[in-house]
């Protein structure tokens, strides 16, 4: 289940990173100039789904956990992810 | 020369990656599918049947992986060069073709905007499954609640990466990398 709501707060990451940066409120920098910003908000939410990742397995390792929480709140971080990334939203936080 | 490098790229990075990637989400999603448990007894998969549910998820997350990072870093950075100032034929600048006509402009704004980030997001989670089939296949198919959220993720991919690949054809009908 790890993995799993790790995915969901890399979903998370990805557009937490961008929403900021399109309220202005903190832009990741440009990794890559010639792709753009674009560069550096993503490889932040991927090193961020990844520290999730890592600290969610070595907790739960050998640990029961309620399947039903964990798949709810992995939805909800999808949604939550794939929302900040959807353009019209950003006009509500820009 | 028929095709040019940048086009070559938007039709490995579109046709070839994106379609691989496609496939390999509805094998997995078949897999999965397919060997629904019939009752409460779990499904005893064979050495076969579980290598092949690994390959599919492992394959939809590496193709996946592949699809942004050759977007993301070539044929993306080849969409946004700027025109030289003054440049009046915009064809080989596709991002400045796009903002230069309103009625092309969403196609910037709204559709390439999607698709910088959110095929991030499907190859995230089709990492997510991909570990849990690689790792133990049996448990994808015989936890119910591990298998509805492998369902779903996958189910999510699919659909995220389908729109993905149809606003990256809207955006190539009207300004391809030439």
């Amino acid at each position: 289940m790890a993995a799993f709501l790790a995915a969901g707060a890399g979903a998370f990451a990805v557009g937490f990173w961008v929403i900021l940066s399109e309220a202005g409120v903190f832009a990741a920098p440009t990794l890559y100039g010639p792709a753009g910003g674009v560069s550096g908000r993503t490889t932040f939410g991927v090193l961020t789904w990844l520290i999730v990742w890592a600290v969610l397995h070595a907790r739960w390792k050998s640990r029961e956990v309620n399947a039903r929480s964990v798949s709810s709140a992995t939805l909800v971080l999808i949604v939550l992810g794939l929302l900040f990334t959807f353009p019209p939203v950003w006009a509500i936080f820009g | 020369m028929l095709f040019s490098d940048r086009s070559l790229w938007t039709m490995f990075h579109g046709i070839v990656l994106s379609g691989a990637a496609l496939a390999a989400l509805v094998a997995a999603l078949f897999f999965v599918l397919a060997t629904r448990p019939a009752g409460a007894a779990p499904v005893p998969l064979t050495p076969r049947q579980a290598r092949w549910l690994s390959g599919a998820t492992i394959l939809a997350a590496v193709t996946l992986w592949l699809v942004v990072i050759v977007g993301t870093y070539v044929v993306f950075p080849l969409y946004r060069v700027p025109p030289p100032e003054g440049a009046t034929d915009l064809a080989l600048y596709p991002r400045a073709m796009l903002l230069a006509d309103p009625a092309t402009a969403w196609l910037h704004s709204f559709a390439m905007e999607i698709k910088e980030h959110v095929p991030f997001i499907a190859a995230i989670l089709a990492t997510g499954v991909a570990a849990v089939g690689a790792r133990n296949p049996a448990t994808l198919v015989n936890d119910p609640r591990i298998r509805a959220m492998g369902i779903t993720l996958l189910t999510i991919c699919l659909g995220l990466v389908s729109a993905a690949g149809l606003l990256g054809t809207f955006i190539n009908k009207v300004a391809p990398l030439q």
